[in-house]
């Protein structure tokens, strides 16, 4: 992702004139089955979209069912749940948003500046390995570590504290579902952040060195302003995913004493649409995110382009 | 990784709904997605020329699809690691009828449910299907369900039709829509859902207590459970009353306790109970006055770890390892404890006594709510079905394996498994039926029942539990074992014989509504019950009792007085009737 690689990508904006086209063909046939996945996996299902706008009935289908206009969204932005849910789903998502950058940058940083290989391979390989654990799993070990007989409690009576009860609580409880999803996801940003860093032309340090920059400066000059690329892209990214506050995860771990402050988006349209089977509304819901969600891609996207003259694609 | 979170569960559902529509574009005879696709149910021909016989073979192999959503078996004596493909039900049924049954899918049944609901949402349906009367609305409305007139009036055996008439045909009835017969009901008495109250004997007596009365004495007893170390083992871990997070469930709920304090929120399972008012209309147990006393008395019980603490986290399952393990001795719930899991107590404490009670209520027992017809499940035929009979054949099959010829096999160490064959319809009076003989038979000193029909099995089971445990006889199976099928079914004093008593002592108030959900119902139900779960529990956990008061406003206006009205208007039509 430096700047020769996207400077070539911005020549071949021009389209790809038929001697090129000629010279590479082996190349497009080999992008053919991602493509052809992607067809069938993402833009076949968006026609399911026209569900949102119908009074869905499985069994008559798509041609069948009633059109109701914009029936569906009114109904879904007018119930009660809604805003509260709206306002869960953002601030659970924004704030691990925030996290999913701040941390793994902070870890990769630390991990930069370790010498000893072994050791900083092994703090890379524990820091991701909770990454491959399902939430299914986690989910259950964590309600039983915070339970009122878990061994957090436990730590909390031995220090003569008293007991707390985090998964029935709205705030801890959605501390624990933020914490928890940034110490199982963190590692994988991290890599990505490491990956960069190394990507950085050694011969700066070099002359930062006989400038008589410090660790320190050496980080704050060189390391920081040589990820900037990547935190961008990692940043823009995870934008598009600012109406996701990690749907499994919470669905899991709830109950109905936090519905109040971790019910979210997902897990509202997943009881709608699997419980109470109001499929029009549930993908009323759906494409709201969605259109939300590119549209803000969009305009960072667009942001970072035109003030940083940065371009992802 | 935040960027490429996907939902799994609207993928699934996207996906499978595309597919549908994929092949639907292109369906030209090759339909992969529907469940009449199977080639050996397609090639079956039906054979005209034999008269109809309710248990005839049929000379080539019907496979018939289902789904399943299943519990361990409750027979421990079940070889262990046994699957529903391998229930010998299935087996004797290949044998007898020439019907293979596949499964599409099999789930334990807590995911029943949600897997059903994806599987309506994608048309994907098998061949015979369990209902709720929500799913069969549904399925009913969007034409899906065979027409079974011809092949019940045809195939039925006279067991069958003596069950399904037991009630004059009404269950039936409900069931009807055009003169066109779209399932068959499995209902019980509705004496069946009467609400005891279960508690520890052994701990009342180490505390010199008296079974409670009213609700003050309830009081007392739960107290002292929590307190006073009932199980005298010096250790402060037992607590009060059972719960889990639904507090209107199916079991180790709270219906009994409201029907105490003369509140009717629910029938279980979340459903609204509706009542007659003085006017003689039906108003929703779920928001009168005494529901808002009952919470205030749960509020302290909560304070006072009568409740455990982290009910509001706890499953059916956790709550049944509380039981098991001691550490609770009250439980409110149906005559069936003594079979599951209050007999898994007396395995593992021999000390363990528990007795039924009527629910004491505010001045003297309560009364419980009884519904006026009890009938949870329905068995539908997917119209896409070549043999809709073959439906008809298996319930008959079922109630055919209850004969007194078949009792050497049908065991459960043979690997019968009897809650995992679908469809699967009761003698509505098999409880009573059960209690006279067992009763008439001990109390003439018989060694062996009289009795020779369908129901042979299901009384002569009983009868040798109830003799095994009378005798201290743990050769056949263990004491709980024994224990919970004679105290469930036969006791004079166990669960049925407390239910009979009330049932005649008239002690109970009806749920007036036995209509199938109405429109709102359907619609606005899932967003009502989460307003309910969500206020009741907060209030139970120290929120203020006032909740309860925004809570009636809410649910009013978010779509309960709508039900009420069209409840109210199904109650007017039912009375013309």
């Amino acid at each position: 992702m430096d700047a020769g690689d996207s400077s070539r990508l911005r020549f071949e904006r021009g389209g790809p004139s038929v001697r090129t086209l000629k010279k590479e063909y082996l190349l497009h046939i080999m992008l053919l089955p991602g493509v052809i996945v992607t067809l069938i996996y993402a833009y076949g299902p968006m026609a399911g979209l026209v569900m949102a706008f119908q009074q869905f009935e499985p069994l008559s289908g798509f041609f069948h069912s009633k059109f109701v206009g914009f029936d569906n969204f009114k109904y879904v932005f007018n119930m009660p749940d809604f805003k509260q849910v709206l306002w869960n789903t953002v601030l659970i998502a924004v704030i691990k948003m925030v996290l999913f950058l701040l941390v793994p940058l902070i870890l990769a940083l630390l991990l930069n500046e370790v010498t000893k290989r072994w050791f900083s391979r092994f703090i890379q390989s524990a820091v991701f390995l909770p990454f491959f654990l399902s939430w299914t799993v986690l989910g259950g070990v964590i309600i039983e570590l915070f339970s009122l007989s878990g061994p957090v409690n436990g730590l909390l009576a031995a220090m003569g504290l008293k007991p707390i009860m985090f998964m029935l609580d709205n705030e801890w409880f959605r501390g624990i579902v933020i914490g928890s999803d940034v110490w199982k996801g963190m590692g994988y940003n991290m890599i990505v952040m490491l990956a960069a860093i190394t990507g950085i032309n050694a011969t700066l340090y070099e002359a930062a060195e006989v400038d008589g920059a410090g660790r320190w400066k050496q980080m704050i000059h060189i390391t920081l302003p040589g990820m900037a690329p990547i935190l961008i892209l990692l940043g823009v990214l995870s934008l598009g995913g600012i109406l996701n506050a990690g749907f499994e995860q919470i669905l899991i771990m709830y109950n109905p004493t936090v519905y109040e402050g971790a019910d979210i988006i997902d897990t509202f349209v997943y009881r709608l649409g699997m419980f109470s089977q109001q499929f029009g509304p549930a993908a009323a819901v759906g494409l709201f995110k969605s259109v939300i969600s590119l549209v803000l891609v969009s305009v960072t996207y667009y942001a970072a382009y035109k003030y940083n003259n940065y371009r992802i694609f | 990784m935040n960027m490429k979170k996907i939902n799994p569960w609207k993928m699934i559902l996207l996906v499978t709904m595309s597919l549908s529509l994929f092949t639907a574009c292109s369906s030209q005879g090759k339909d992969t997605a529907g469940p009449a696709a199977d080639p050996s149910s397609k090639e079956e021909k039906k054979s005209t020329d034999a008269p109809p016989e309710p248990l005839g073979k049929y000379p080539e192999t019907v496979t018939v699809t289902e789904v399943l959503g299943y519990n361990p078996p409750e027979d421990p004596r079940t070889p262990k690691g046994i699957t529903p493909d391998q229930n010998a039900y299935l087996k004797d049924l290949k044998d007898m009828l020439n019907i293979e049954v596949k499964y599409k899918w099999t789930v334990p049944s807590s995911q029943f449910e949600q897997k059903f609901s994806l599987a309506m949402a994608s048309a994907d349906l098998p061949d015979i299907m369990e209902l709720d009367q929500k799913n069969f609305e549904k399925l009913k409305k969007q034409g899906m369900l065979a027409d079974l007139t011809e092949a019940y009036n045809d195939y039925a055996s006279p067991e069958l039709k003596k069950y399904m008439e037991s009630d004059g045909g009404f269950a039936m009835k409900t069931f009807t829509e055009d003169g066109k017969l779209l399932a068959i009901p499995a209902f019980e008495d509705p004496f069946l859902s009467t609400q005891l109250l279960w508690l520890r004997k052994d701990w009342l007596e180490n505390l010199k207590l008296e079974p409670p009365k009213t609700m003050e004495e309830l009081d007392k007893v739960a107290q002292a459970f929590v307190k006073n170390d009932p199980d005298q083992n010096g250790q402060n871990d037992t607590y009060g009353v059972s719960l889990q997070k639904n507090l209107f469930f199916w079991a180790y709920d709270l219906r009994g306790f409201f029907n105490g304090f003369g509140a009717y929120p629910s029938i279980g399972d979340n459903q609204s109970a509706w009542i007659k008012d003085s006017s003689g209309k039906l108003i929703p147990g779920l928001i009168q006055p005494e529901v808002k006393t009952a919470l205030g008395k749960l509020q302290s019980w909560y304070k006072d770890g009568i409740l455990d603490k982290e009910f509001a986290l706890k499953d059916e399952n956790k709550a049944v390892e509380d039981i098991t393990a001691g550490k609770v001795g009250i439980v409110y719930g149906e005559w069936w404890y003594p079979n599951y899991p209050l007999n898994l107590n007396v395995d593992k404490d021999p000390k363990a006594e528990w007795i039924a009670i009527q629910i004491p209520g505010l001045d003297g027992p309560g009364k419980s709510l009884v519904p006026k017809i009890r009938s949870g499940k329905v068995y539908a035929v997917n119209k896409k079905m070549k043999n809709p009979e073959a439906a008809i054949k298996m319930i008959n099959f079922y109630i055919e394996k209850g004969k007194k010829k078949y009792m050497e096999q049908n065991k459960a160490e043979n690997g019968y498994v009897y809650n995992w064959f679908n469809p699967r319809i009761y003698n509505p009076a098999q409880i009573e039926t059960i209690y006279t003989e067992v009763n008439k038979a001990l109390d003439a000193k018989q060694t062996e029942i009289t009795l020779d029909d369908e129901n042979y099995k299901n009384v002569a089971d009983v009868f040798k539990a109830t003799q095994d445990y009378l005798a201290g006889n743990t050769a056949n199976a263990s004491k709980g074992v024994n224990w919970g099928q004679y105290f469930s079914r036969a006791a004079k004093d166990g669960g049925w014989g407390m239910t009979r008593q009330i049932k005649e002592s008239g002690a109970f108030v009806n749920n007036e509504f036995f209509g199938l959900p109405t429109e709102t119902q359907v619609e606005k139900g899932a967003q009502l019950d989460k307003l309910m779960q969500e206020s009741f529990t907060k209030i139970i956990m120290g929120g203020s009792l006032d909740e309860f008061d925004k809570f009636v406003q809410s649910w009013k206006s978010l779509g309960g007085d709508q039900i009420t009205q069209e409840v109210n208007d199904w109650y007017s039509k039912q009375a013309a009737k």
